[in-house]
């Protein structure tokens, strides 16, 4: 029953044929695509699509629900840097940038972001991106589908070099012309101030970090959030636990409400919720035609966001996805609204735990035997008085 | 002396006018004394809710007085764990009370030390063979028990066997008076037994949940639960045999119709000896009533709960409703396979998940220490808390058959309103009267009024609420029973100190244990007294202080459940999660506050029952 309805999607693709056009690397001799679907590119592909959009193709290889999309690979970035002539302007630009000079690495910044806007996308890889998005909408039976345009870099997500919210993110975006120009805002936020000293600070190149672009059908999501595959407080490996709102996931992911909380056994499957009042919440707006911040009604702020069976489908898949990856995992889940239960969950992110998953390397218990652990029960005293 | 927590000191008790005279029902060294003050006052009292959440009949005590005694010494004296000792007694106003006695001077933990290592693992390592040697010796006993002859009546003139060819020597009086000690030096012995291996058991299960919370530290106490406990055991063999039974009945429709009918067991006993296929399946009913009908219909701890025995109504109602399910197609038995797999499995799942293989070694070694040993835990609880006892019922009514044939006591079970030191005084004046000869006044009179006095002073003790502890809660405790059986801990005992201030009628809210998932909302059933059970209707929602597996069958008919005292490993808990019934345990007052017709809300999820509307 899971993923199916995923399935279904990804099973049409696969009846379309689609050969992504491509282009030829002259010193690999490897054909090189300016769009990948996301199932086609997996970590191995993380060169091409980011580490973002390789994790959802490992979590469709895991037979994980994840909405449909394709990544627009660093190749087409590159080339689109050569094809336009900047990749030398910004280079040059970016030469004399120290990490004192506030005032200098923001017009750098300024300066370096409107070439790229400046700069048309040559048209093999709009060609490549507009028929995949078209295709994509086919599939989903819906004219112009809205996506989720993400921004996924190679250095990001990796252990230990988090770029985590470094770069750009927009929703509900409509249509060929607005999805080009999503996806070199996205390019663009490669060059935010604050990316480009964090890369002086943490000895990155410049040149070295390529960007990737995923785009992504949107879940109109009737709640969302992250989950940890064990308990980030205190490291408890038995626990899953998700935190969600209503809407999408962005108020979560940035903090902005108080989550409802569940901490689920993996064993046992006890759910113990804490449950908050939620007041805002991030939805689509049909009349402005965007996404906005709205006041939950309070009759369903103190309401738990999702149901139980949705609480355990969630955690059975942070279950499966931390077993696929051998290690914990930080996940990003939705449930569409539009959907019935189970086809309505959906993963849209999995990035390794950095806290607990680095240390813990030492046995808990000291490798105590029975008789020892026995032996320093007997002589332990309960605390009761305080 | 100042009160540093609220809770009065033990002399500062005052106690409500109709219960004058409470004192004499029980041992005077079970009073507080101004001679122990210096050291009662130094101890932590707080009242035995588990095993004593009504007021103690005087001849009932006699069971803590065996296990003050028993499970002290084998902490103190035969294991030696170290910085632990005994669990001292006391009456308030006919409650128990208990106190975990303050630990002994450091050289004495020392010592006990090095004898506990040797003592102790030697048991762990060789249960399953010590097992069979304790069932072994407690069935002699049980058997010794039964065997004890009580004399129908007084005879006029002993029969002449007795006297020639050669006199026998000890006749009626004598042997009275020996029954009735033997019947307590038994008592005392099983109980004796009880212990023999609890203490370790214990021990050993708050030894490895230390270390499943600290490989998993939000683990809960239910998971813990299910990683130990076993299916195949003694206390659950009683339900079983009224599966087999009621399967049995379904095989001939003669007798399946009359266990489905609405007459009492007593009607229905005699229907079914009108058949033949009725007089075989009685036979195999009465080939396992002992030991397996030999069940308390509530702890085991009072003579008015009555057995199986005595009641047969209750396995009977059960079986009626067991046919019934038969007869839809239903499965009836617990599957005790499943059970020991998704225990195995739950056991897998954790050890799957702990990092370091010095873990998994330490996990699995501690883990092999508790499952062996921890069946003691729930089958000395039939052997002991159910068979004996309910032998001992039935030849103490036996001694209060005499006592009623003689006029001295107007019902045989006022026997129990004389605790096991006036009960000798009772067996010796009416032996007096018979071997004095003719015309011997016996004083009927004293007794019956005492009796008489007693049964009201028990009664107003019941609508008394004494304060849930005495004294000064200490810093720390060692006890393996106080931490593990009553679960003593810092919130608890704020609870308490809450709790003295709560009004009943004011309540709308009761929090306990999350112990089985599910909301539901339903009508009350107060079930206070035992007799009460076969009342529950269909749908309603159990309110109880406490359930055991004798009640199992009626988790079918209910919706929730909700107790006054129990974790998420109480009986009550674990039924209701194998049967999908939502429960909240551990609520301290749900009896106290709710009544039969109240409309609640109980969320098994969250351990809330709210009171939606009152009756």
């Amino acid at each position: 029953m899971e993923a199916r309805g995923n399935r279904l999607e990804a099973e049409k693709f696969l009846a379309l044929n689609l050969q992504p056009p491509t282009s030829i690397d002259l010193h690999e001799g490897l054909v090189m695509p300016y769009t990948l679907w996301f199932q086609k590119a997996g970590k191995e592909a993380l060169h091409l699509v980011g580490g973002k959009n390789a994790s959802l193709g490992e979590l469709i290889r895991a037979d994980i629900p994840v909405p449909p999309g394709f990544s627009v690979t660093t190749e087409a970035y590159h080339e689109f840097l050569i094809d336009g002539d900047i990749k030398e302007k910004i280079e040059k630009i970016l030469s004399p940038i120290g990490l004192q000079d506030v005032a200098s690495l923001e017009e750098a910044s300024q300066r370096i972001r409107e070439l790229i806007r400046q700069t048309p996308i040559p048209m093999r890889i709009v060609e490549a991106i507009c028929s995949n998005y078209e295709a994509l909408s086919q599939v989903c039976e819906v004219p112009d589908i809205p996506v989720a345009v993400r921004s996924s870099a190679t250095a990001e997500d990796l252990p230990g070099a988090s770029f985590a919210g470094q770069q750009d993110t927009f929703l509900w975006v409509r249509g060929c012309e607005e999805v080009l120009d999503k996806i070199k805002s996205c390019m663009s936020s490669l060059f935010t101030a604050r990316a480009i000293s964090y890369r002086i600070k943490m000895g990155f190149p410049h040149e070295k970090v390529l960007i990737s672009v995923g785009v992504q059908k949107i879940v109109d999501a009737r709640a969302a959030g992250v989950m940890f595959t064990l308990d980030p407080l205190n490291g408890d490996p038995s626990k899953v636990v998700i935190e969600g709102n209503w809407g999408l996931g962005e108020t979560v992911v940035s903090g902005q409400v108080n989550p409802d909380k569940f901490v689920v056994d993996k064993v046992t499957k006890e759910i113990e919720r804490t449950i908050s009042q939620k007041w805002t919440e991030c939805i689509f707006h049909p009349e402005k035609g965007m996404v906005c911040h709205l006041d939950v009604p309070r009759e369903r702020q103190e309401i738990q966001c999702i149901e139980d069976e949705e609480i355990h489908e969630l955690a059975r898949y942070a279950k499966r996805i931390e077993e696929y990856y051998g290690s914990p995992q930080d996940i990003e889940w939705a449930i569409d609204k539009h959907r019935p239960f189970p086809l309505n969950i959906f993963m849209v992110q999995s990035r390794p735990e950095t806290v607990w998953s680095q240390k813990k390397k030492e046995p808990v218990l000291g490798k105590k035997s029975a008789y020892d652990l026995l032996m320093e029960k007997a002589l332990q005293r309960i605390k009761i008085g305080s | 002396m100042a009160q540093k927590k609220g809770f009065p000191m033990p002399l500062e008790v005052e106690y409500p006018k109709e219960l004058e005279g409470w004192e004499e029902m029980y041992p005077s060294h079970y009073l507080f004394s101004k001679e122990r003050g210096e050291w009662e006052n130094r101890q932590f009292w707080y009242q035995d809710k588990i095993h004593d959440p009504e007021p103690m009949p005087p001849l009932d005590l006699i069971f803590h007085e065996a296990w003050q005694i028993s499970l002290s010494q084998y902490t103190t004296r035969v294991f030696c764990i170290p910085p632990a000792q005994g669990i001292a007694q006391r009456m308030v106003g006919c409650y128990m009370f208990i106190a975990p006695v303050e630990p002994p001077p450091p050289a004495i933990i020392e010592e006990k030390a090095k004898l506990f290592g040797k003592r102790a693992f030697y048991i762990f390592e060789h249960y399953p063979e010590l097992w069979e040697k304790w069932l072994n010796k407690f069935q002699a006993l049980g058997r010794q028990m039964a065997d004890v002859k009580i004399p129908e009546e007084l005879p006029k003139y002993v029969p002449e066997e007795l006297v020639l060819p050669a006199p026998q020597g000890y006749y009626a009086s004598y042997e009275l008076i020996e029954a009735f000690n033997m019947l307590v030096n038994q008592m005392f012995k099983g109980w004796q037994y009880h212990f023999e291996m609890l203490n370790l058991t214990y021990l050993a299960y708050l030894m490895f949940a230390d270390v499943a919370r600290k490989l998993f530290p939000g683990i809960s106490e239910s998971a813990i639960g299910m990683m130990v406990s076993g299916a195949d055991v003694s206390m659950f063999r009683p339900e079983a045999e009224l599966c087999r039974l009621s399967r049995l009945a379904v095989s001939s429709p003669k007798v399946a119709n009359i266990i489905k009918s609405d007459a009492s067991a007593e009607q229905k006993i005699g229907e079914l000896k009108k058949t033949e296929e009725g007089k075989k399946w009685l036979a195999d009913m009465e080939k396992v009533k002992n030991p397996w009908f030999y069940i308390s219909c509530g702890s085991g701890w009072f003579y008015y709960e009555g057995s199986w025995l005595t009641k047969l109504d209750i396995p009977f109602s059960y079986m009626k409703s067991y046919v019934e399910r038969l007869g839809k197609g239903e499965k009836i038995e617990r599957s005790l396979e499943e059970i020991s797999r998704k225990r195995d499995e739950i056991v897998a799942e954790y050890r799957k998940l702990i990092k370091s293989d010095e873990d998994k070694k330490s996990f699995e070694d501690a883990f092999k220490t508790v499952r062996g040993i921890y069946q003691f835990a729930e089958d000395h609880l039939f052997w002991v808390e159910h068979w004996l006892h309910t032998i001992w019922w039935q030849k103490i009514r036996d001694i209060g058959k005499l006592f009623v044939q003689r006029g001295m006591l107007k019902e045989e079970d006022d026997i129990f309103m004389f605790n096991r030191f006036e009960v000798p005084e009772l067996i010796e004046e009416l032996v007096i009267a018979w071997a004095l000869g003719e015309g011997i006044p016996l004083r009927s009179k004293y007794y019956m009024a005492k009796a008489e006095k007693r049964k009201r002073i028990l009664e107003a003790a019941r609508k008394w609420n004494p304060v849930p502890a005495l004294g000064i809660p200490p810093e720390e405790v060692a006890e393996p029973f106080t931490v593990m059986l009553w679960g003593i801990t810092t919130e608890k005992v704020q609870e308490w100190l809450k709790g003295m201030a709560v009004v009943p009628t004011e309540v709308t809210e009761l929090k306990g244990f999350a112990s089985s998932a599910g909301v539901v909302e339903g009508k009350v059933r107060v079930v206070k007294h035992l007799d009460e059970l076969t009342k529950i209707e269909q749908g309603e929602i159990l309110v109880c202080p406490t359930t055991n597996p004798a009640w199992a069958p009626i988790f079918t008919k209910i919706k929730a459940s909700v107790t006054d005292i129990g974790g998420l490993t109480c009986h009550a808990a674990i039924v209701c999660r194998e049967y999908g019934v939502p429960s909240v345990t551990g609520t301290g007052i749900a009896t106290s506050v709710l009544k039969t017709g109240d409309t609640v809300k109980v969320d098994g999820n969250t351990g809330i029952v709210k009171i939606l509307k009152r009756a």
